[in-house]
């Protein structure tokens, strides 16, 4: 893993300075070429409901009351960048992965669709294309192609309140306890992240109780892969046959789908 | 904005009240959290609902639409009452020492009216509302503010009527609330605390919009917050050039740089000057319109050129004239063409079927044009109106022509925001398909419609045949090809026409070469030997030592004085002056109020650059170069009032000297709790049946409100066909308290109808804790509020709805004709 080398990037967002714009949901939209899925109004702001294949980032709203006053949150979600990612240890087929500059990527031409990611992922961000007739998975890639030609992920150049503090992983969590620390009385005392899965790239400050506003807050502070590898240990001959069937279908899956198509879908280019 | 958006960093206290930044200018709020971080400066936010900017706020205050004069002429009773005003700035700065004719009387005496009104012409005759003057003509002053008939004394008593309990039973908002804003937002009478105001659509689309705006100045004025850095009241522009257009004569009643539109009765250019230049017997105010008579020539010289000449009155005849009276307003316009009174019709940029009050009425008019063009990006609800809901395209004969124009981002040229900061930017990709700039567009007009007037003559061909149009090479039948949009900025700009020499000094001395750029509008004269299109925008592109410098196009990052002024950034309105009215920054000695944010302040050794003599302002452009107002040749900070001074007392508007609450042409009481007077007693009344208004009626009783979201813009057009911006807010809908949703049985996510007496729509209800019912007069009243972003023809789905406009009441301000979008009266059922 790694994370904690001096190249590994990570990001506090600091959601007392969130607006609640979407500017990030747009940009993010944009710079990975993504579509839409259709929403109607359902009596919330939140839209999509929640993230889909096409859909990396959200805000998610809030609504509270309290003593006749009301209250409204604003939430960003994406992609955590676990520093150990459950993910990446769950993919059989070493799809996914981590960068040395701490994104967790996914190889298209890899999957074999079975979805491991998916159900190990403790805060539920991998997404599949169920409606494809030739699905993959999607979520953000912290825009780790961005980050390798120096400029800063799309959610992050859009703000216009400087909610994202993006850096070196030591210099973003050392901005973030600076901040808990000359702010008595501003945060709630605790980094979601710091800790939770054993750490993530991105990391959050909050107002309120993270748990009122969208968050996991049972995800344990272990590394989760030692627990995927455990309950997967378990089964290993099953797995194996399960690998095997699952490359089968996704060989029938890619054919036709040259090495230009698979390098332009890493760039987003896939509809 | 009198200040600047970076500004915003530099406030103790921002108050928030007729705008929703967060959603509307999210860019802003970058600088209030700047403020609140490193200053611990306090947001207030004030509106019917809690918005994504009261999720941030400090202090949320809720009021019901329409009652923004009561809260804030509450707050400025409290301020004199608490004493929390700046003493030696209302003196020394404001007209508050003024002594006003002994006959004025307000609406605590006239229940409900000013001296002077006229119930036939509903209008007041405004003689009574004169400052009384010595022989001389000299205002008369009592600078201890002690006669009863200084403006002090008249504030006092007219807001005595506004009263802590009487202000939260008309506005609704709890007299806790009430308390706590004014106490924090009163903290900024501290010579060293600024408080800034910013308001948008919220304050101006009122039948008493004018007014709202002129309680704040009132406030700020009071509290010494004019022409200080973090200060200032601040108008949020609801698009990137606004301002620009209204800077360059956009609206009916002005020429560039806010020159009034000649009148028929201003029959030659002398009468005209006559009539429009202020006089003053006030020996230290600087009077600056007394120019009017330079810039309103220099004007004529740049629209007609060579054939403006002093023997023709410089063309001033080929201006067109206004008939006395006549009012060219956005609702004047489409009544009159409901009336069948226009052939024609230029939608140009614009989504009116959407966009306008009363957008039945509007849409109706359209079907009584011979034609219409509409020059837009898309097509949209205005150019296949005759398609539109209700229509039978049998029934329709106009004529409709779409013009395609490109985006701002595919064309060069100046934008100027809010701040007024013209910023020149390039050409980012080429116009898609065939579409093509505004200004290629015009040409193409311009020389065709020439032509005609060539070929066949016409009633009056001197206006077209005359004007200048200089913007390009021309080809072979004397057309320009292309627009070289420069040479547009530089028109703007002015040049000397001859060699121009300031004769106030022996020997005169050259002040600009014939042919050369402007340097300012300083040097613009009134004998035509300047041009000049927009005299407030002279220095943006001018020349230097013989060198032609685009200002607005530069982009220097130096912040010397460390409060956000980048005074080498672009280039902002007048003469690069970052916040105006600056004079008032500083005590009458020259020293700044405020020590730690010295926006100017006189330095009496550092040698002045044009005189060559000791002394000179340091920091933001001053407001003229005048020396300390205390010295003898010192001036008056307010340097745009004939008198020189801020003014508390405003006679010059239509419905009053001092703002008071009338409420909105459609409410939910039967009277006026401040007045007897239920609607401002001058706006207009509109007589047409799609014009009917229902107020305090039984089939309307919850108050209504629409607004923008981020997501998408004006009405749409831009947006709407942006599939990830239609992602996020898909379907119009209506927001509602959960007491009135239960009380209708209406649950979050239901179709419902919203209906008022012009119009209904179907919307999504949102059922929210950010509406609250208020309690008025002891009885609990609703509001809803509803976006007017949608409209029938895109995306078009059964759900997606139309404009909120077909709601909304066709009446407007008294002084702007702004309509009332923001306070009518609905229905809510379950569809």
């Amino acid at each position: 893993m790694t994370t904690n080398n001096p190249q590994s990037k990570g990001v506090l967002v600091d959601l007392t300075r969130c607006i609640g714009c979407r500017g990030c949901q747009v940009a993010c939209k944009s710079w990975n070429e993504r579509s839409v899925k259709k929403t109607i109004m359902d009596g919330t702001f939140t839209n999509p409901p929640e993230l889909n294949s096409e859909c990396y980032t959200r805000i998610l709203y809030t609504e509270q009351e309290k003593d006749n006053v009301p209250a409204w949150y604003f939430t960003k979600s994406q992609c955590m960048h676990c520093k150990d990612p459950a993910c990446v240890s769950a993919c059989p087929v070493g799809a996914l992965r981590k960068t040395e500059q701490g994104a967790v990527v996914y190889a298209f031409e890899r999957c074999i669709g079975c979805r491991y990611c998916m159900v190990a992922c403790p805060f539920n961000i991998p997404k599949y294309e169920w409606e494809k007739t030739a699905p993959w998975i999607r979520k953000c890639t912290f825009c780790s192609e961005r980050i390798s030609a120096g400029k800063v992920p799309a959610c992050i150049k859009v703000c216009p309140t400087q909610v994202m503090f993006f850096g070196n992983y030591d210099e973003v969590v050392q901005e973030a306890e600076k901040r808990l620390r000359d702010n008595p009385g501003k945060y709630v005392n605790h980094i979601y992240g710091k800790d939770e899965a054993g750490g993530t790239s991105w990391i959050y400050l909050s107002a309120v109780p993270f748990e009122q506003i969208g968050f996991n807050t049972k995800v344990p502070n272990v590394k989760l892969p030692a627990l995927t590898w455990n309950m997967l240990g378990e089964i290993p001959v099953k797995v194996g046959a399960l690998v095997v069937g699952l490359s089968l279908i996704a060989a029938f899956r890619n054919r036709g789908s040259g090495s230009a198509g698979s390098s332009e879908t890493k760039h987003g280019k896939e509809k | 904005m009198t200040n600047h958006w970076i500004d915003i960093k530099n406030a103790d206290v921002i108050l928030v009240m007729g705008a929703n930044p967060a959603e509307n200018h999210p860019i802003s709020m970058k600088w209030v959290a700047r403020a609140r971080e490193q200053r611990g400066a306090k947001l207030i936010v004030v509106d019917p609902r809690f918005t994504r900017t009261a999720a941030k706020a400090d202090l949320y205050a809720p009021l019901r639409s329409g009652t923004d004069i009561v809260f804030l002429g509450g707050m400025i009773k409290y301020i004199l009452d608490n004493k929390l005003y700046f003493r030696e700035y209302v003196v020394k700065y404001t007209n508050a020492s003024f002594l006003v004719h002994p006959d004025y009387k307000g609406p605590g005496e006239l229940a409900g009216l000013f001296s002077g009104y006229n119930k036939e012409k509903r209008q007041y005759d405004k003689a009574t509302w004169a400052y009384q003057t010595d022989e001389n003509g000299v205002i008369k002053k009592d600078t201890t503010l002690q006669s009863p008939h200084t403006v002090f004394q008249l504030l006092k008593r007219h807001y005595s009527r506004y009263l802590l309990d009487k202000v939260s039973s008309i506005t609704g908002t709890p007299k806790d609330k009430l308390e706590e804003v004014y106490r924090l937002y009163g903290s900024t009478g501290r010579p060293d605390r600024a408080g800034t105001e910013l308001y948008a659509m919220g304050w101006t689309q009122h039948t008493i919009g004018t007014q709202n705006i002129r309680a704040m100045s009132i406030i700020q004025l009071l509290l010494g917050n004019i022409g200080m850095a973090g200060g200032g009241i601040n108008a949020l522009r609801g698009e990137s050039n606004v301002q620009g257009s209204t800077d360059h004569g956009l609206l009916f009643g002005t020429l560039t740089g806010y020159l009034p539109m000649p009148t028929a009765a201003n029959i030659d250019l002398k009468t005209y000057i006559e009539k429009y230049t202020p006089k003053t017997k006030e020996a230290k105010s600087v009077n600056w319109w007394s120019n009017r008579g330079k810039y309103i020539t220099s004007y004529l010289k740049a629209v007609y050129g060579n054939k403006a000449t002093q023997d023709n009155d410089f063309g001033y005849a080929w201006v067109p004239k206004l008939d006395e009276g006549m009012n060219l307003s956005w609702l004047n316009l489409f009544d009159n063409m409901y009336k069948g009174k226009y052939e024609g019709f230029f939608a140009w940029g614009q989504n009116p079927a959407c966009s306008g009050a009363n957008a039945n009425k509007t849409r109706k008019a359209l079907a009584k044009l011979k034609w219409m063009v509409n020059v837009n990006l898309f097509d949209n609800e205005t150019g296949s109106f005759w398609r539109g809901p209700g229509m039978n395209p049998k029934d329709v004969q106009t004529e409709v022509f779409l013009l395609p124009a490109c985006s701002s981002v595919e064309k060069e040229g100046s934008i100027t925001n809010s701040g007024r900061l013209a910023q020149w930017r390039v050409r980012a990709v080429a116009p898609a398909g065939l579409s093509r700039p505004d200004s290629e567009i015009m040409n193409e007009l311009y020389f065709r419609v020439k032509k005609l007037y060539q070929k066949e003559g016409g009633k009056y061909p001197e206006p077209i045949l005359n004007l200048t149009w200089n913007y390009g090479e021309r080809g072979p039948d004397g057309k320009i090809e292309e627009i070289d949009i420069h040479r547009v900025a530089r028109e703007i700009n002015g040049y000397y026409l001859e060699d121009v020499y300031d004769k106030t000094v022996t020997p005169p001395k050259l002040l600009g070469k014939k042919g050369e750029l402007c340097a300012s509008f300083v040097h613009l004269q009134a004998d035509g030997t300047t041009s000049c299109g927009n005299w407030i925008y002279s220095q943006s592109y001018t020349q230097k030592e013989g060198k032609v410098i685009n200002m607005m196009a530069r982009r220097g990052r130096e912040d010397p004085t460390g409060l956000g002024l980048y005074p080498n950034w672009a280039w902002a309105w007048p003469v690069n002056r970052r916040i105006i009215y600056n004079r008032a920054s500083v005590n009458p000695a020259g020293r700044p109020w405020d020590r730690s944010r010295p926006i100017i302040k006189w330095d009496p050794n550092k040698e002045d650059p044009v005189s060559k003599k000791p002394g000179a302002w340091v920091g933001d452009v001053p407001d003229g170069p005048a020396p300390p107002m205390d010295t003898e040749k010192g001036k008056y900070p307010f340097i745009m009032m004939a008198h020189g001074m801020g003014a508390i007392f405003g006679p010059g508007l239509a419905d009053g000297p001092f703002p008071e609450h009338y409420e909105a042409l459609e409410c939910p009481l039967e009277e006026n709790l401040m007045n007897k007077q239920r609607i401002n007693p001058t706006i207009k009344l509109f007589a047409e049946k799609e014009d009917a208004f229902y107020s305090c009626d039984v089939r309307y009783p919850y108050v209504a409100t629409t607004y923008r979201v981020s997501e998408h813009w004006q009405t749409g057009v831009m947006t709407r066909h942006q599939p990830w911006q239609l992602e996020m807010v898909p379907q119009q809908f209506v927001e509602m308290s959960r007491e009135l949703a239960a009380e209708k049985r209406i649950k979050n996510g239901d179709r419902v109808k919203v209906k008022s007496g012009r119009g209904e729509i179907t919307a999504v209800a949102v059922v929210t804790a950010r509406f609250k019912p208020f309690k008025i007069a002891g009885a609990t009243v609703h509001q809803v509020g509803m976006p007017w972003c949608f409209g029938w023809q895109y995306p078009g789905d059964p759900g997606a709805g139309d404009s909120s406009n077909l709601l909304t009441p066709a009446i407007g301000d008294a002084n702007t004709m702004i309509p009332e979008s923001k306070a009518f009266m609905v229905n809510v059922e379950k569809a």
